[in-house]
């Protein structure tokens, strides 16, 4: 039982960390151990690009519902969705309004959820149904009964985001959104469907010369980061503190089977595992 | 083919600050606002004794200033934050359960305000800022921003990064204020914690790099705040001021420089 210590004008419960700054690094090391709780770790998190799917429309979007709907079942799977063109527009005229960069990190959710609520009602007859945020404790109900939860991938930082470094532009975008939902439920992978074939060293949308990386480790892609990344930089800083997420896919969502080979385990697209 | 809306930023990334176009002026939203913390620790969990002086001074300055006040956690988030560590929680699930306790702070000293328009508020209701203001208000919201469960894993430990200094700090920068008051029981930053360390030198102004670079054992202030210091647009002091001396947080709230005062 916990006891209740007076004695310094204030009130404290007795636990390791009673009285103690949080603040100070030797305190906070004491939290540390090797091992962490695994929450979900049988569950793939699978994003689906908002540019490089959704804003293709039909020819795009249907044959990945179609993939989805058949891993359904064989795989215990949450999908996330990106924002696309529409976030970059919303972001563009929040930016030559002088929003806050708070301000825009508010707006930019919305974008995203009219994805899911798309994908969702092509997707209702296969069972899938859109998550609201924080409701992870419903994940093992949803998951048992074979259902497919759409989520949203933007972080909730909203008018919080940090100030970001460099530039206006919110830091936590939906890729870093979605590793720590992975990260948190204890995860053990991702796989993220674009339009193009993995990642490459830079931009092949802009230099037809640009080079695939088909496996890479993160300490690896850390040496040589490439200057345009198809994925949030966030992302890859958090995986160096992070401990479930083990292996991160790129898979190419215009090329019809490549995700359900993914989902299956095969090394399509490019493989970024942690060590 | 992609169909995509003509713009600056089409077919940008969105993942690195280099090729945006675009001549950006931020809006100071909400410049007069004075956003401050009430500690947790420091200040909640002293009860009456320590709250009630704080409030009065607070109701006094209400006509004056516009106050949004920001509650901190305190020792029960240290208990569950102990708990949870040794159940090997994740970082995001600490955040997540580290959130009820300002809450509970908050609605607390609502309760406390609401003769004198306490008004307790949610992050979503942070767009209803200026009707409170409006109405001659006090809101009161918790400090925690509400990252929860996207919290980022420390470096070390499980401790959450962003805690309710860091929400504080990011509620003045999104308002476009440009000094976030946090309400403790010491005078300011010291060498290292005055509480166990009697002697340790007091620090009146410091800058933000020049305590970084001091890589101090401890801090009065989350390290993350100090960080965002060196890179926010509008928020660009923290003033930490003793809650429990009288007419401390007057003076702050007249601008005046008192405790420390850690700038960018």
């Amino acid at each position: 039982m916990a006891k209740l210590v007076t004695g310094d004008g204030r009130t404290h419960i007795e636990s390791p960390l009673m009285r103690e700054s949080l603040v100070d690094r030797r305190v906070m090391g004491r939290t540390h151990s090797e091992h962490e709780y695994e929450i979900l770790p049988e569950v793939t998190l699978v994003g689906i690009g908002g540019q490089s799917i959704f804003d293709r429309g039909r020819e795009a979007i249907l044959p990945i519902a179609e993939e989805l709907g058949d891993g359904r079942g064989k795989h215990k799977m949450i999908v996330g969705v990106g924002g696309g063109t529409r976030v970059r527009h919303t972001v563009a005229i929040g930016l030559d309004l002088g929003l806050p960069t708070g301000g825009i990190a508010q707006l930019v959710g919305a974008m995203e959820e009219a994805n899911a609520i798309l994908l969702n009602a092509l997707m209702a007859k296969k069972r899938s149904m859109v998550m609201m945020r924080e409701h992870f404790w419903e994940l093992p109900l949803y998951l048992e009964s074979g259902m497919l939860p759409i989520v949203i991938s933007i972080p909730p930082y909203h008018f919080w985001e940090p100030p970001p470094e460099g530039g206006p532009l919110p830091m936590h975008g939906p890729d870093f959104g979605l590793f720590i939902v992975a990260e948190v439920l204890g995860m053990k992978r991702i796989i993220f469907v674009k339009d193009v074939d993995g990642l490459y060293d830079r931009d092949p949308k802009k230099h037809p010369d640009a080079k695939l990386i088909p496996r890479t480790t993160l300490p690896e892609l850390e040496k040589r980061m490439p200057q345009e990344l198809c994925l949030d930089l966030q992302l890859f800083s958090t995986w160096r503190d992070a401990r479930h997420v083990k292996r991160v896919q790129i898979v190419n969502g215009l090329r019809r089977g490549e995700l359900t080979r993914a989902l299956a385990g095969e090394d399509v697209g490019t493989v970024i595992t942690r060590d | 083919m992609t169909k995509t809306i003509e713009g600056p930023l089409a077919g940008h990334t969105l993942t690195t600050q280099a090729d945006v176009p675009i001549d950006y002026q931020p809006v100071a939203l909400m410049p007069d606002v004075r956003v401050l913390k009430l500690g947790g620790q420091s200040i909640l969990d002293r009860g009456r004794k320590a709250v009630f002086p704080v409030l009065e001074e607070l109701v006094a300055a209400k006509d004056k200033h516009q106050l949004l006040l920001c509650c901190g956690g305190g020792t029960r988030a240290r208990h569950i934050y102990s708990i949870a560590s040794e159940l090997e929680m994740p970082t995001g699930v600490l955040a997540a359960l580290g959130g009820y306790v300002p809450r509970q702070n908050a609605r607390m000293v609502q309760m406390l305000l609401a003769r004198h328009g306490g008004l307790f508020m949610l992050h979503d209701d942070f767009e209803k800022l200026p009707l409170y203001f409006r109405l001659g208000c006090i809101p009161v919201m918790t400090g925690m921003p509400p990252f929860g469960y996207w919290e980022k894993p420390p470096d070390h430990g499980r401790i959450p990064p962003n805690r309710t200094d860091a929400g504080v700090f990011l509620t003045a920068e999104v308002l476009g204020v440009k000094r976030a008051i946090f309400i403790k029981d010491e005078d300011g930053l010291y060498e290292d914690d005055p509480k166990k360390h009697p002697g340790a030198k007091h620090i009146a102004r410091i800058s933000a790099g020049d305590l970084l670079a001091r890589n101090l054992p401890d801090l009065v202030v989350e390290r993350v705040v100090v960080e965002y210091l060196t890179r926010s647009r509008f928020c660009k002091e923290l003033q930490i001021i003793n809650g429990l001396k009288a007419g401390n947080i007057t003076r702050a709230l007249e601008g005046g420089d008192v405790g420390t005062i850690i700038h960018a």
